[in-house]
C-alpha cells in the first residue's frame, strides 16, 4: 500500500516535472500598444514590428533556447486603461519584458505600475526626456538626439530666427522649452524665437502661416515643428498656398516619419526636413535585409514556434521608420542581455542591458547606464515618394534625458 | 522730352555699367572655373578652400554648377589613381541602385577605366568630400549667385532676397548686372530691393539716404528688421548724419504702418474664409435643425460621404486623365456635384429609415442619430481605412496671389465665393419656388399645411435630403482644407451647432450672421491669444451670449419653438 503511494506520487512528479519543461520552452513577453482608438495608426505599425522580430528571432533559436510567446493587450488609446493593461500582464500574465506604449502620457500613466511590480518596459518613440525609471529602458531618440541635432543643423545652414510650432501636449512643450533654452545659449535673441501652439485637429492654419510669412520675410527663419498627425495636412496645405517653400523656409518636423507620411499629402511637403536616428533609405546591408524580410514576413504573417495567431495586419503600401526600427533594437537588447545574464530574471537582466551593443539597420547602438542608447543621427530631405534622401549623418550622439545636464555640457 | 532722354541715358549707362561690370564678373572662363574647382576639392586647408569657392561665384558654366551642387549635398567624391586625386560628381540623369557614371570636374566628361569603357560607380564604395557649417555656407553663397540667372523666376526671387539680406557690397555688381536683364516684375522689385538693403548698410551721407528712401517708397517688409537694429544700434553709437537719421525714423514708420494696414485687410480676409467655412458646414444643418427641428447628430457623417466622394472621384479622374492637367483639374468641380447627391441620397435613406418615425420625438432622434453616426464611421474604417486619405487639390486652387504684401490664397476665395452661392442658392429655393413655398409651410404649421393639400410626409424626406446635400457639398469643399478622414465628421458638428444654436434655431439669416461673427472673432483673437486660448474666449462668449438671450440672435416662430 505504502509502495502504491509511493509510485503514484513518483509518476505525479514526473508528470509535473515534464509539465514544466513544457511550459519553460516559451517565454512570455508583453506587447502593449493600442489596436484601435487615436493613436491605433501609429502604434499598430509597432505591434506589426514587433511580432516579426519574435518570428526573427524564434527562428533563430528563441532566447536562451526558448521561444517567445507574444502577449498581445489593447489599451486601446485609453490612459488610465494602459496602465490596468500592464498591471494584467505582469501580474496575471507573468512576461519578463513588455515592448509598448507611444505618447508619453501613456508611459507616464504605466511607470508606476512598473516600479512597482519591478517590470521591465522598453520605449522607442521619440520624447521630451526629463525622467529616468530603473524599470525603463529608453531605445527612443531623447531631445539631444533628435531636436538639438536639427536645431544645429538649420544654424549651420546659417538660419537666425526660429518659429517653434507644436500641437499642445507634453511633448512639444517640454522639447520647446528645452530648444529655446538652447537657442539662447547659442546667442539667438528673444525676439527671434517665436513660440506657438495648436490644439489636436485644428485646421485653421492661415493666421498662423500669415505670420510664419511675415517672420520668414528676411529669408532666415526655419519653422521647427512637433506638429502631430493629421494637423499636418492643413498646415503644410496652407504653408504651400502662401508661397512658402523649403527653399524661403524650411519646416524641420519631429513627428513625421515614413509611416506618418503615409496619410500625408507629399507634394506639399517634399523639400521640407526629417531628423531621426533611422531612415527607410539608409543604403546598408543590414537596413536592405531588414526591409526585404519585414516585406516578405507581411505576406505570410506568423510567429515562429509558438501557438499564436497574428491577424489585422494592413499589407498595403507598408514602410519601416525609426519608432519600428527602435522597437525591433530593443528586442534584441533584450535578447542579448538575458543570454548574457543566463536568466530573465529582471533585476539581474536590468544590470546586463548596460554596455549591450547592437549593429543594426542605422549602424550600431549601444545601451548606456542611463538606460538611453548612443545612436547614429541622421537629417533627411522629404521627396515626393514619401522617402526621405539622406542629406547628413550627424554620427553617434550619446542620449541624455535631462536637459540641465546637455545643456550646461554644450557651453 | 528731356525725361525721355534722361531715361534713355540712364539706361545707356545700365547697359555699359552692365558691360563694364560683366568681365568683373565671369573673372573665370568654364576651364578656369572647373580647374578651380577641382583645385578647391583636394585642397586640405578649410579657408584657402573658401577662399577657392567664392571666386566661382557667377560663373555661367553647367558643370560648374553641378559641381557645387553636388558638393553642398555630400555628393562629390575623389577618385583616386596613383596618388592622384580627381574629384567628380554622379550622372544624376542615369542612376541605378546608387550606380551611376562618374563626370569629372575638370571638364565634364565621364571618368573612364582601363578599357575605354565609361567606369561606372558604386556610390557606397566611396565617401564624399567633407563639408563643414563654413563651407557650405561658401558653397550656398555662390549657388545663390547662380540662382540669380535661373530659369524659374521664383527661384531667382528667393535667391536675390536671400543675399539682399546679408548686406555683403561684393554681391551689388550682380545685382545691378542682372537688374538690367530682369525682365519679371517680381524680380525687378526684390533687387531693386536688395541693392537698396545692400547699400543702406555700405554707403554713407546721400546714397544712404538715397537708398533708405527707395525702401519707405517700397515700404520694404523684407527691410524692416534690418532698418530697426540699426536704429537701434544708433541710439547706442549715434554715426548717421542727422538727415540719414530722419529718413531712417520717417522709412520705420510708413513700414510699420504699410504692416498695420496689411495686418487689417489680412485678418478681414481670414476671418471672412473661416466664417465661410463654418458657414458652408452649418448651413445643411440649419435646414434639418434649424426649420425641420431634427436633432441630426450623424449630419458630421453625411459631410464625411461628400468628402469621400470628392476622393473617390479623385481617384477615377486620375485614372482618365492622369494625375495633373486640365482633366484632372476639372475632378473637383464633379466631385461638388455628386457629393450633393452622394449626401443627398444618404440623407433621403436616413429619413425614410430612421427619422421618419421620430419626428415628434426630439430626445430619441439625438440617440437614434447617435447610433447612426457611430455605425457610419466604422463603415468608412471598414472601407477605406482608419488612416486618412489624400485628396489633391486642383491646380487652379492652389496658391495665391499677393496685392501689397496681403495674401489671398485660392482656395480660401474658392471657399467664400462657394459659401455665398449656397447661402444665395438656398434663399432662392426657399422663396422663389413652389417648394420653397411648400417647405416653409409645413414648417410653419404641419397641420394647416397638410389640410391645404400639401404632402408633408413628402416635403420633409425632400427637405431633409435638401439639407443633407448640402451637408454632402460641405463636406467635398472641407476636403480642400483639411484633413479626410472617418473623423472628418466629429471634428465639425460642434461647430455647427454652436453656429445654428446662435444664429437663432429656425432663420437662415441668423446663421449666416452666427458665423460670420464666430469667425473674424475667432481671427481677430487668435494673434493675440494664440489658437487654444482664442477657441476658448469664443465658446465662453457664446455661452454668455446664450445666457442673455437664449433663442439665439435671431428668434423666430417655427414649428420646433411650437412644439
Amino acid at each position: 500500500m505504502k509502495n502504491m503511494f509511493k509510485s503514484i506520487l513518483a509518476a505525479l512528479a514526473v508528470t509535473l516535472v515534464t509539465l514544466s519543461t513544457m511550459a519553460a520552452e516559451t517565454v512570455k513577453v508583453g506587447v502593449l500598444h493600442s489596436l484601435s482608438g487615436t493613436m491605433a495608426i501609429s502604434e499598430t505599425s509597432l505591434k506589426d514590428i514587433l511580432l516579426f522580430t519574435f518570428d526573427e528571432i524564434n527562428k533563430s533559436g528563441g532566447v536562451l533556447g526558448k521561444m517567445i510567446e507574444p502577449v498581445v493587450v489593447d489599451p486601446a488609446s485609453n490612459w488610465p486603461l494602459f496602465a490596468e493593461k500592464a498591471r494584467q500582464l505582469l501580474d496575471k500574465d507573468k512576461v519578463s519584458v513588455v515592448f509598448g506604449c507611444w505618447t508619453s502620457v501613456s508611459r507616464k500613466s504605466v511607470l508606476p505600475v512598473f516600479e512597482q511590480l519591478n517590470g521591465l518596459l522598453f520605449y522607442p518613440v521619440q520624447y521630451e526626456g526629463e525622467e529616468l525609471s530603473k524599470n525603463i529602458f529608453y531605445t527612443a531618440e531623447s531631445v539631444n538626439q533628435q531636436a538639438v541635432p536639427a536645431v544645429d543643423y538649420m544654424l549651420g545652414e546659417g538660419k537666425k530666427k526660429f518659429y517653434l510650432l507644436g500641437s499642445d501636449y507634453v511633448y512639444p512643450r517640454t522639447t520647446n522649452k528645452i530648444l529655446k533654452q538652447y537657442l539662447k545659449s547659442k546667442g539667438i535673441p528673444d525676439e527671434d524665437i517665436e513660440e506657438i501652439y495648436t490644439p489636436f485637429g485644428h485646421t485653421d492654419y492661415q493666421t498662423i502661416v500669415a505670420a510664419i510669412k511675415k517672420f520668414a520675410a528676411g529669408g532666415k527663419a526655419t519653422v521647427i515643428s512637433t506638429l502631430n498627425g493629421d494637423t499636418n495636412v492643413p498646415f503644410f496645405k496652407e504653408f504651400a498656398n502662401a508661397g512658402l517653400t523649403s527653399e524661403n523656409c524650411p519646416v524641420v518636423s519631429f513627428s513625421i516619419s515614413e509611416d506618418e507620411f503615409r496619410g500625408l499629402p507629399a507634394k506639399e511637403l517634399a523639400g521640407h526636413l526629417g531628423c531621426w536616428t533611422y531612415f527607410m533609405s539608409l543604403k546598408t546591408a543590414e537596413n536592405a535585409k531588414f526591409v526585404g524580410d519585414f516585406n516578405t514576413w507581411l505576406k505570410e504573417p506568423k510567429v515562429t514556434g509558438v501557438d499564436y495567431k497574428v491577424s489585422g495586419i494592413d499589407t498595403k503600401g507598408r514602410v519601416t521608420c525609426s519608432p519600428m526600427n527602435l522597437s525591433r533594437m530593443g528586442v534584441y537588447l533584450w535578447k542579448q542581455a538575458v543570454e548574457k545574464a543566463g536568466s530573465f530574471d529582471v533585476d539581474k537582466v536590468r544590470v546586463a542591458l548596460i554596455g549591450q551593443k547592437f549593429k543594426g539597420p542605422a549602424g550600431e547602438v549601444t545601451m548606456q547606464d542611463n538606460h538611453h542608447l548612443i545612436n547614429n543621427v541622421f537629417i533627411g530631405e522629404t521627396l515626393p515618394t514619401g522617402q526621405f534622401k539622406i542629406v547628413k549623418a550627424l554620427g553617434p550622439v550619446a542620449g541624455e534625458p535631462f536637459s540641465s545636464k546637455f545643456l550646461t555640457a554644450g557651453k | 522730352m528731356l525725361l525721355n532722354f534722361i531715361v534713355s541715358i540712364r539706361i545707356c549707362l545700365f547697359i555699359f555699367l552692365a558691360f563694364v561690370a560683366s568681365p568683373h564678373l565671369g573673372a573665370a572662363t568654364p576651364e578656369e572655373a572647373r580647374k578651380i574647382l577641382a583645385d578647391s576639392a583636394v585642397e586640405e586647408d578649410a579657408t584657402k578652400q573658401i577662399a577657392f569657392i567664392l571666386k566661382l561665384a557667377g560663373v555661367n558654366d553647367p558643370v560648374v554648377q553641378q559641381g557645387v551642387t553636388a558638393w553642398r549635398q555630400g555628393g562629390l567624391f575623389l577618385y583616386e589613381t596613383n596618388s592622384l586625386k580627381q574629384p567628380f560628381f554622379l550622372d544624376t540623369a542615369a542612376q541605378t541602385d546608387g550606380k551611376a557614371r562618374a563626370i569629372k570636374v575638370v571638364d565634364g566628361k565621364p571618368i573612364q577605366g582601363g578599357d575605354g569603357k565609361d567606369l561606372i560607380v558604386n556610390v557606397a564604395d566611396f565617401t564624399p568630400v567633407d563639408t563643414n557649417s563654413k563651407l557650405r555656407k561658401a558653397l550656398k553663397t555662390v549657388l545663390d549667385l547662380f540662382a540669380l540667372s535661373d530659369p524659374n523666376p521664383k527661384i531667382r526671387r528667393d535667391a536675390v532676397t536671400k543675399l539682399g539680406q546679408e548686406q555683403n557690397p561684393e554681391y551689388l555688381p550682380y545685382f545691378e548686372a542682372r537688374v538690367v536683364l530682369e525682365s519679371d516684375p517680381e524680380s525687378v522689385r526684390a533687387l531693386t530691393e536688395a541693392i537698396a538693403i545692400t547699400k543702406v548698410a555700405t554707403t554713407t551721407g546721400a546714397d544712404q539716404i538715397a537708398a533708405i528712401n527707395e525702401l519707405k517708397r517700397m515700404t520694404s517688409i523684407t527691410s524692416l528688421a534690418l532698418l530697426q537694429e540699426m536704429e537701434k544700434a544708433e541710439r547706442k553709437n549715434p554715426k548717421l548724419t542727422p538727415d540719414a537719421k530722419k529718413a531712417l525714423g520717417s522709412a520705420i514708420f510708413a513700414i510699420e504702418e504699410h504692416i498695420r494696414r496689411g495686418n487689417l485687410v489680412g485678418t478681414a480676409f481670414r476671418g471672412v474664409s473661416s466664417a465661410a467655412v463654418l458657414l458652408i458646414a452649418a448651413l445643411g444643418l440649419a435646414i434639418t435643425f434649424g426649420l425641420m427641428g431634427v436633432i441630426n447628430m450623424a449630419h458630421g457623417e453625411v459631410m464625411t460621404v461628400g468628402a469621400y466622394t470628392a476622393f473617390m472621384t479623385q481617384n477615377l479622374f486620375a485614372k482618365w486623365f492622369g494625375s495633373s492637367g486640365t482633366g484632372f483639374d476639372m475632378y473637383f468641380i464633379a466631385a461638388l456635384l455628386l457629393s450633393f447627391f452622394t449626401g443627398g441620397i444618404m440623407g433621403l435613406v436616413m429619413e425614410r429609415l430612421v427619422i421618419r418615425f421620430l419626428y415628434k420625438r426630439p430626445l430619441e432622434s439625438l440617440l437614434a442619430t447617435w447610433g447612426v453616426s457611430l455605425v457610419l464611421q466604422q463603415l468608412f474604417r471598414q472601407v477605406f481605412g482608419s488612416a486618412n486619405v489624400q485628396v489633391n487639390s486642383p491646380s487652379w486652387m492652389s496658391g495665391s496671389f499677393i496685392v501689397s504684401d496681403v495674401l489671398f490664397a485660392y482656395n480660401r476665395l474658392f471657399v467664400i465665393g462657394f459659401g455665398i452661392a449656397t447661402v444665395i442658392g438656398t434663399y432662392l429655393l426657399l422663396t422663389k419656388t413652389s417648394l420653397g413655398l411648400q417647405i416653409r409651410a409645413v414648417m410653419q404649421n404641419r397641420t394647416m399645411a397638410s389640410c391645404i393639400g400639401v404632402r408633408t410626409d413628402r416635403i420633409n424626406m425632400l427637405t431633409f435630403g435638401f439639407g443633407s446635400g448640402l451637408a454632402g457639398m460641405a463636406g467635398a469643399c472641407l476636403s480642400q482644407i483639411g484633413n479626410v478622414g472617418p473623423g472628418l465628421g466629429q471634428l465639425h458638428i460642434v461647430d455647427c451647432f454652436m453656429v445654428v444654436v446662435l444664429g437663432g434655431v429656425g432663420n437662415l439669416v441668423g446663421t449666416v450672421m452666427a458665423a460670420f461673427g464666430v469667425g473674424v472673432t475667432d481671427q481677430i483673437l487668435q494673434p493675440w491669444l494664440g489658437a487654444v486660448m482664442g477657441k476658448i474666449c469664443v465658446l465662453v462668449g457664446i455661452i454668455l451670449f446664450l445666457q442673455w438671450r437664449p433663442a439665439g440672435l435671431f428668434a423666430s416662430r417655427g414649428r420646433s419653438l411650437e412644439d
